[in-house]
């Protein structure tokens, strides 16, 4: 083994454990017994679990190392910096999907709102019966859940948290008699600084950055930062490691970085990690590779009312409204700043300024929808491009839950709202938004944006139908896993982070039970 | 990814302000250009090398626009830039309308990202991070120590197969 290269002064802020590319000044060839490709919820996962057993573990981050003091109100610098190409990546289609993915050691832990929910039981259940995966689950998966809550601290907010967003939220939903949950996060009394997805200033969301990766770090796992694996190594069928660069400080490639090792596990989301697969050779029995992308895609509404709301004041999505979770539709108050609420609304000139001067007394909201179309990750010249159409239930879905949701806000007092369809004119009562079922709104004037993308290298235990096994072990490869929301059969109707968490842990408990195959 | 606009982005760029912002902002025009900058650094190349191949193409196809007067979209007075803008905001191809809604979006947030416009907004989140961090770490400080700790206490999936690798310091 070659051993890392020591930095001519040593960085305080970046721990021992994490080699950075300022470390690295020349070809780096590491062994290791596992090497997991992505830091976030999968990744960073099972690193800890896996070195606390005593396993030599690399993880490889194309993003950088940041900690708690870089992360600052300064929305549009955080996005460039956090986020994969700046945020602007898109799902093409009609309409066009933005979706975001965090690139940054923590991975999109860092960028989401810390919602942390078990699966349903229902999607467990269904993804017993139709993708025939056993231990899969609620009973099977209780005490992987149960640790990864104890891990990240799984808990709801101290009352002094809320804000006033949040509080017409619940007031809404409950003058309409519906249910309204409060939500439980991975955070440590989180006193709602409502800058989660810009990285938590606080340090109080327990994102993998600062609850999983100091784990594995501190039980002997290595970190390397700023490196873009460009493919796994393969010898036949088997998965031997991984070869990629350094990403310099202008986003050039850099030293060439190596890492054998027995296992080789993809943990960088469902749009990387089909890609990563596909430009390694690696290919499904199944034909679905890169398939079944599900994207729970999300709309906004802007809610303007006559007091003040100062949503930035207090935490990011108190409450949850699940009244229509059966039909697959949840509805929670997330404010944005004024760029990207700006950027994401329709109005210019004027208008828009009409919309904005009542910043601080506006709620946005948002909606989940489970979806049930699918799209596709290509791989177009080594890189992935996401292709996904709205169908035509999903779009009235969306239609349905806009008008539910506006009727929510009425109830709390709004006083106009604005919708995320072009053209249609700003709502001014409950009753526009029983006409919104009469406009014809295509599916282009739709504003639709995602965090939540899953599903394009599917488990299950039929090598026909599905790309791994139901740990995530890829069929047809050896030593070869896959370990992120790629895995899910399904989309899930919830936020997806403690789900990735608690498949990671039960994958690494089978790792483990069975570590003599990877020997 | 260092980006640099070239001086006809810069231009056209400029011209849009007026059209996509309100006049509040006209004063921020170059600051607004300035960021938008920084915005399109961030972006893959092929998409930055897209978008700015459009914006050449918007800036190039004014001339073919009747009322335009066989000038280029950055050379329009006031209102015809922005009727120019309303024909591609509604244009013929999905392409034209993404194009005017993405360099549109592009503005819109570099405008509402400007400090200045913040602060006529209200928006203050700094001062509220800092006061909320002071008292978290007033109120709950032994919790949060705590939380700490168990970060680092051993608690083993399974049997550990070996004993944990000793830390190496890099």
């Amino acid at each position: 083994m070659v051993a890392l290269p020591r930095p001519a002064v040593r960085q305080e802020r970046i721990p021992a454990g994490v080699t950075t590319r300022d470390a690295i000044h020349g070809e780096l060839v590491l062994d290791a017994d596992v090497v997991i490709v992505g830091s976030g919820a999968g990744g960073a996962t099972l690193a800890a679990e896996l070195a606390e057993c005593g396993l030599d573990v690399v993880i490889v981050e194309e993003g950088r190392y940041y900690t708690t003091r870089d992360f600052t109100a300064d929305a549009s610098a955080a996005v460039r910096a956090l986020y994969r190409d700046g945020g602007a990546s898109m799902a093409i289609g009609d309409p066009p999907v933005l979706f975001q993915e965090g690139r940054a050691v923590g991975g999109s832990t860092v960028i989401n709102g810390g919602m942390s929910w078990r699966t349903p039981e229902r999607i467990l259940d269904r993804w017993w019966r139709e993708a025939a995966i056993d231990g899969v689950r609620a009973k099977d998966l209780e005490p992987y859940f149960a640790r990864v809550e104890k891990r990240i601290h799984v808990a709801y907010q101290d009352p002094e948290s809320i804000g006033e967003d949040n509080h017409l939220l619940k007031r809404g939903a409950d003058a309409m008699g519906w249910k309204v949950i409060p939500n439980l996060r991975n955070q440590v009394h989180c006193p709602g600084s409502n800058n989660c997805a810009f990285g938590c200033p606080t340090g109080a969301k327990q994102s993998a950055l600062v609850s999983y990766i100091p784990r594995a770090l501190h039980f002997g796992a290595r970190l390397l930062s700023d490196v873009k694996v460009d493919r796994i190594t393969m010898h036949g069928k088997r998965a031997t490691g991984i070869v990629g660069r350094v990403v310099g400080a202008d986003g050039r490639p850099g030293h060439r970085v190596s890492v054998r090792a027995k296992l080789v596990v993809a943990a960088c989301g469902a749009i990387q990690t089909p890609a990563l697969l596909a430009r390694s050779g690696v290919r499904s029995p199944s034909g679905r590779l890169g398939h079944n992308l599900s994207l729970h895609p999300n709309v906004k509404l802007t809610a303007v009312f006559d007091q003040p709301v100062r949503g930035w004041e207090g935490v990011h999505q108190a409450f949850q409204v699940r009244e229509f979770e059966g039909e697959g539709l949840l509805f929670a108050a997330v404010n944005i700043p004024p760029g990207i609420l700006a950027m994401t609304s329709h109005p210019r000139g004027a208008a828009l300024h009409a919309l904005m001067q009542d910043y601080d007394k506006t709620v946005v909201a948002g909606m989940l929808c489970e979806d049930t179309s699918t799209g596709r990750v290509r791989t177009i010249a080594g890189r992935p491009q996401a292709f996904y159409q709205l169908a035509e239930f999903d779009a009235h879905k969306l239609i349905r839950g806009v008008a539910l949701l506006a009727e929510l806000l009425f109830a709390a007092g709004a006083r106009r709202i604005a919708t995320p369809f072009a053209g249609v004119p700003e709502l001014t009562s409950a009753d526009d938004t029983r006409a919104l079922y009469a406009h014809t709104i295509p599916r282009r004037a739709m504003e639709v944006v995602t965090v939540h993308m899953m599903g394009t290298a599917a488990m299950g235990s039929d090598r026909a139908r599905a790309v791994t096994d139901g740990h995530g072990l890829v069929h047809d490869a050896d030593r070869l896993m896959v370990c992120d929301a790629s895995l899910f059969p399904t989309p899930i109707g919830v936020n997806p982070m403690e789900t990735i968490m608690a498949l990671a842990t039960r994958a690494a408990a089978h790792i483990l039970d069975n570590h003599h195959q990877f020997a | 990814m260092t980006y640099a606009h070239s001086p006809l982005t810069a231009a056209l760029l400029h011209s849009l302000v007026p059209v996509v912002l309100p006049p509040e902002a006209n004063d921020l025009a170059d600051d607004v250009v300035a960021h938008v900058a920084l915005t399109m650094g961030a972006l893959p190349t092929n998409f930055r090398r897209a978008l700015i191949t459009g914006l050449y193409g918007y800036d190039t196809l004014a001339v073919a626009w009747a009322p335009g007067g066989r000038r280029r979209a950055h050379q329009l007075p006031a209102d015809l830039a922005e009727a120019y803008y309303v024909s591609w905001e509604h244009g013929p191809t999905p392409a034209h309308q993404q194009l005017a809604k993405g360099v549109g979006q592009l503005i819109k947030l570099a405008c509402y990202e400007h400090p200045a416009m913040q602060a006529a907004l209200g928006y203050t989140p700094a001062a509220w991070i800092d006061k909320v961090t002071r008292r978290r770490l007033e109120v709950y400080g032994a919790d949060i120590a705590r939380q700490e700790r168990s970060l680092i206490e051993p608690d083993p999936l399974r049997p550990p197969i070996k004993a944990p690798r000793a830390r190496e310091v890099v």
